[in-house]
Parts: C-alpha cells; structure tokens; sequence
C-alpha cells in the first residue's frame, strides 16, 4: 500500500472517524476526536489489511493555546506507519490510557503526564519518572514554565 | 637550601656513583603531575573526544594518564559532557569519594556554563563550578583533542607549582 492508498483507505473506513491533515509532510497524519481515541486505536490495530502493532511513540505539542497529543504508529508486517493526533484544552487535560491496546505506550504517558501535565485516565502507575527525584517545579515542557534559573532564549 | 628553590634537582658527580639531591615537595609533585589517573566521566558527546585522545593517535598514556573505572583509584576527574540536575549529585558523590589530592578539568561548554543548552533548558546544570571545585576549563563544543592534551599539560604544571603548604592549609 502506499502512502497515498493509505489515506483514502484510513479515511474511507473507520467511520469517518479519522481525518487527514494536508501537511505535507512524508506519513499520513490523521485528526481524531479524544473520546475515540481507544475505539480507533483498537480498530487500527486490528484491521487486517493495516495492522497497526507498533507504537512508535508518543509525544505533546503545546502550541500556546492548546495542547495536542500525537501518536505515531506502524506496522511491522504491512509496512505502514502513520500519525493520529488530536487538541486538548489548556487546562486540566486529560486523556485515556491505551495500554490496553499497545502495552509499549505505558513510559510516553507517563512522559506526557510528567512533563506536560496531561493526566492519563487508567493508567494506574503515574508517577515520578525522568524528572528528578525531588523535582517540585511543575510541568517544564509547557511553554509557560518558568523557574528561577531558566533562562529563556532573548528574541532576535 | 637557596640553590634547592632554583634548582629543584641537584646532581653531582661523586666517585663510585651519582648524587642526587633535591626536596621533597618536587619529588612529589612531579610524581603526582605525571600519574595523573583519570575518572571515565563521559556524560555526553565530549566524551568521545575524551576517547579519542585516550586512544593510540593522540595517546593520552604518553602523560601518565590512565582511565581508572573507580574513583577510588582517581587523581582527576574529566568532566567531559553535559551535566544534567539530575547528574549533578552523583558528579559530587564521585568527587566526595576521590582521596586528596584531587583534580577537575571541566571540559566543553556545557560543564563551562551549560553550551548550547544554556538557553531554554530546565534540565541541564548551568557550570560545574557550583558543584565542584573546576582546576582547569577547556572551552569548546567539543574540544579538540589537542586541546584537552593543552589543558592536562596546564594541569600538570599547575600541580608540579604547588607547596606543600598549600595543602595544610586546606
Ligand atoms: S560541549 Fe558540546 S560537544 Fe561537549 S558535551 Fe556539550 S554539546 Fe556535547
């Protein structure tokens, strides 16, 4: 399947529930509501002609009005990979865990949860990860930290 | 003892064999100068410069440096990469457990005052001067080999100036 077979095949099954993003860029990117996200994930994992077994990863934007949770996906026998993401607001962000689905995702949500703030529904072991063990400063990938010895880059 | 501080070794040719006299205090710190054994604290990407002198090109030996895997056996250590907050006690655990007389070559900017990630950065230690006492700083991103090779030749100078009395004071 290419690239482009790909995106007419995602958006033309799954209800409509994932729409692509004309970004350009080199795999398909997909937008899903937040309260899909278990009912696509499960779908794209079993689909027999996608497969999806492989996460990839995870990772958070903050783009200064919302923040958005990207999940990078592949599959190891079909050779596709994929990206689905969706926006959460600013304050109290959460979303569902989807161990459930691919295990592999339990250290990025506790990643998302540790350096962004989002806080992950089910997920059952949120705690203290790469930060430091007495870290009491808050969430430092968001784009409002401060800290007393942060020095933020002098705009040019 | 006038000729002595001007001359630090003296030898003098008697019969049946040579005399040599000299004090104590140069014996030793030439002696500690030229077996400097270093701590492997490689932390990012200085550190394969670190190896590169080490190995047969640039041969760090040649200076009676030798990596030790301990910082028991340690003279020195070559602070050779990023230093994050989280890094940063186990860098002062390591110096605490190095016997005196001991020795710290920040190498690179980022043990200087953070390099590249001086700027927007929550994680990384802004210089390793607040940590531990730094002898000797080589800038750099990274430094060169040769430059490190300058640094510990600085470094061995620095030690073979040293007094004795420098130590009781301590
Ligand atoms: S100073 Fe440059 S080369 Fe050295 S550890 Fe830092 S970023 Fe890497």
């Amino acid at each position: 399947m290419t690239r482009e077979e790909l995106k007419s095949y995602v958006e033309g099954h799954f209800d409509g529930k994932l729409k692509s993003l004309d970004t350009g860029r080199y795999d398909p990117i997909f937008e899903i509501q937040p309260s899909d996200l278990i009912t696509v994930a499960k779908a794209l994992r079993d689909d027999e002609s996608l497969k999806m077994d492989f996460l990839c990863n995870l990772g958070a934007v903050d783009t200064c009005e919302k923040l958005e949770v990207v999940y990078s996906v592949a599959s190891t026998t079909k050779n596709l990979r994929l990206d689905f993401k969706f926006s959460l607001p600013y304050d109290n962000p959460e979303v569902d865990s989807i161990k459930e689905v691919w295990p592999g995702i339990d250290w990025y949500e506790r990643e998302i949860w540790e350096l962004y703030g989002i806080n992950v529904r089910n997920h059952g072991n949120l705690k203290q990860f790469l930060l430091p063990d007495d870290w009491d400063q808050g969430n430092p990938m968001r784009k409002d930290w401060d800290a007393p010895d942060f020095i933020r880059m002098p705009e040019v | 003892m006038g000729l002595i501080k001007k001359l630090p070794v003296y030898s003098e040719k008697i019969p049946g064999g040579g005399l040599v006299t000299t004090s104590v205090e140069t014996v030793l710190h030439f002696s500690q100068a030229c077996s400097l054994w270093y701590l492997l604290f490689g932390t990012a990407c200085c550190a394969i410069e670190l190896m590169c002198t080490g190995a047969s090109r640039y041969d760090f030996d040649r200076l009676g440096m030798i990596f030790r895997a301990s910082p028991r056996q340690s003279d020195l250590i070559i602070a050779a990469g990023t230093i994050t907050k989280k890094m940063a006690p186990r860098l002062r655990k390591l110096y605490d457990q190095m016997a005196e007389p001991r020795y710290v070559i920040a190498m690179g900017g980022c043990t200087i005052k953070g390099g590249p990630f001086y700027y927007d950065s929550y994680a990384v230690e802004k210089g390793i001067d607040h940590i531990v006492p730094v002898d000797i700083y080589i800038p750099g991103c990274p430094p060169r080999p040769e430059s490190l090779l300058e640094g510990c030749i600085h470094l061995q100078e620095k030690i073979k100036k040293q007094k004795l009395s420098d130590w009781q004071e301590k």
